[in-house]
């Protein structure tokens, strides 16, 4: 029984890699914006291009997972609470409650700052429903820095969660390993930083957020940095280690889309652009702008690789995959 | 009386590739076949090189591996996949939401889709008989439902060499408990710590 063989699955991939990546990004953003208003510097529209960005994304991202089930109404049986203590072993029970009370105490949070907003309230419809539910925001100030909280909490296991989903499939090298869910945090705070400073830049504009721009951007260059360290480390562990990670190697490190489009133009260069930002400084906000759409690029195609690169080692071919591996990297279709 | 806890053992040296485990169990349990989709399969393989005589065929049956520590259990976000005490691995088909997590995390590939269209199909293909009502990601049960009548697994029972064999390994006095005692016996990929229930006795020696 020597002989072994590798594929790769076709299960979950690209729309899977846009869940991960919004699940990431939505609740990093309300992590920061949360924490950022809280201790920081209080800032509504921050607080509400955040949390209603991060609404919308986790909504697209689980809207395009409940597509994808094949049996969309048992689909209660993970929004049940009850869950956790039924199923506390299985992260997509976590997740799924992460997500939805991060959604739920997010909204509460931002309420007030809905309330108060006349772009929202001069929305027709929105802005009546918005003014009818008044008193939610009544309640939500009342007990603000709870709910804050609440939604930071729920934010921060939504984003470890998502490494974790993969970290928990142990057949998979790639994916089996504790470098995963540090990646996918790391990648997620970055991509918020990233999210916020375009916000901040294009959208808000306001000439006193100077100095959060600068946290921002000097946070985003440790995380993108740190990163980079990260990659490296799983450079070594894929081309050094186990079979499987092997073929993984030779998956990613012989695709111009990882090494160029991630590697490059997703994490090298935006670091060197906010580097330099952080150190001499940029006369206009296009570079950090510019670093910051690279930067969340980079993040969806970090986790589109890593849903594609994952590689499972089998006494036998797998009966559905059409792709079969050999070690020169090509890949055989049946 | 102690808790059976069942196990298989499949042996490379007997079996010749006549599917009739594929054909018992895919009419015992209806799977759809129609969309290649088995709970249990036999690899037709070419192992070794050079001439004609030094490559042998090799016959390869997989099927769930009903493992001690299963992944796709401990994955399963609704509980829909669970365990019996006596270590068969079940899946509760309205219970499952089709996430397919459990299809990732499983080492053996022993999971694959039901999907509304094969319950479609199932109903012409099966006839009235036709038991599934509910979407899943379905495996192999050991024949369960013939176990606990006393039965064996219906891919054992059919199969002609005898390269299936089906038992208890809490009775000392059970073949497939001897035989994994033995030692000759070797579960798959036991260092990802599923601690299978699955064993296979190799052809190699032979055909050195």
């Amino acid at each position: 029984m020597e002989g072994m063989f590798y594929s790769t699955q076709e299960l979950w991939t690209w729309w899977i890699a846009i869940y991960l990546f919004l699940g990431g990004l939505g609740g990093a953003l309300v992590v920061v914006s949360g924490l950022t208003n809280m201790y920081v510097k209080e800032h509504k529209e921050l607080v509400l291009w955040a949390n209603i960005s991060s609404l919308i994304m986790l909504s697209v991202g689980s809207f395009m997972l409940f597509l994808h089930l094949l049996h969309h109404i048992a689909v209660i049986n993970v929004l049940n609470p009850m869950v956790l203590i039924n199923k506390p072993d299985a992260w997509i029970s976590w997740g799924t409650q992460f997500i939805v009370w991060m959604m739920v105490w997010s909204f509460v949070y931002t309420y007030p700052y809905l309330v108060d907003s006349k772009f929202w309230r001069g929305i027709p419809i929105i802005g009546g429903l918005i003014g009818l539910f008044g008193w939610v925001g009544n309640l939500s100030l009342r007990f603000h820095k709870l709910i804050g909280w609440l939604a930071v909490i729920n934010g921060i296991g939504t984003v470890l969660y998502t490494g974790l989903l993969l970290q928990s499939f142990p057949a998979v090298a790639l994916w089996h390993n504790p470098g995963v869910p540090l990646l996918f945090i790391v990648s997620a705070f970055s991509t918020a930083m990233a999210f916020l400073l375009i916000a901040l830049y294009v959208f808000i504009k306001n000439p006193e957020d100077h100095g959060l721009k600068v946290l921002f951007e000097r946070s985003d260059v440790i995380l993108i940095g740190i990163e980079l360290l990260i990659i490296f480390v799983f450079f070594q562990f894929t081309t050094y280690g186990l079979e499987s990670a092997r073929y993984t190697a030779k998956i990613l490190w012989n695709d111009m889309g990882w090494i160029i489009g991630f590697v490059g133009f997703g994490l090298l260069i935006p670091f060197i652009i906010e580097f330099r930002g952080v150190t001499k400084g940029w006369k206009g906000s296009a570079p950090i702008v510019l670093a910051a759409i690279l930067v969340l690029s980079g993040g969806y195609l970090l986790r589109h690789y890593f849903m594609y690169a994952g590689v499972y080692e089998r006494p036998y071919p797998a009966i559905n995959s059409t792709h079969h591996l050999q070690m020169d990297g090509s890949v055989q279709t049946q | 009386m102690t808790t059976p806890h069942y196990a298989m053992v499949i042996d490379l040296n007997t079996c010749v590739g006549c599917n009739a485990c594929m054909a018992a169990c895919s009419m015992e349990n209806q799977t759809p076949v129609w969309d290649n989709k088995w709970r249990t399969y036999v690899h037709d393989m070419e192992i070794g090189a050079g001439t004609e005589n030094e490559v042998k065929r090799r016959f390869f049956p997989r099927l769930c591996n009903h493992c001690d520590n299963p992944p796709c259990m401990s994955v399963c976000p609704t509980g829909a996949t669970y365990k019996l005490d006596n270590g068969i691995v079940l899946v509760n088909d309205e219970m499952c939401m089709g996430c397919r997590a459990c299809a990732m995390a499983c080492p053996y590939d022993a999971r694959y889709d039901v999907t509304y269209d094969d319950l479609d199909k199932g109903t012409e293909f099966y006839g009235e008989l036709h038991f599934r009502t509910s979407p899943s990601v379905d495996k192999c049960s050991f024949c369960a439902h013939r176990v606990m009548k006393g039965l064996k697994p219906a891919c054992v029972e059919t199969c002609v060499g005898s390269a299936r064999l089906f038992g208890d390994m809490n009775d000392p006095k059970d073949e497939v408990a001897k035989i994994v005692a033995s030692g000759v016996a070797k579960p798959l990929m036991a260092h990802l710590g599923t601690r299978p229930n699955v064993y296979y006795i190799s052809d190699l020696e032979r055909n050195v």
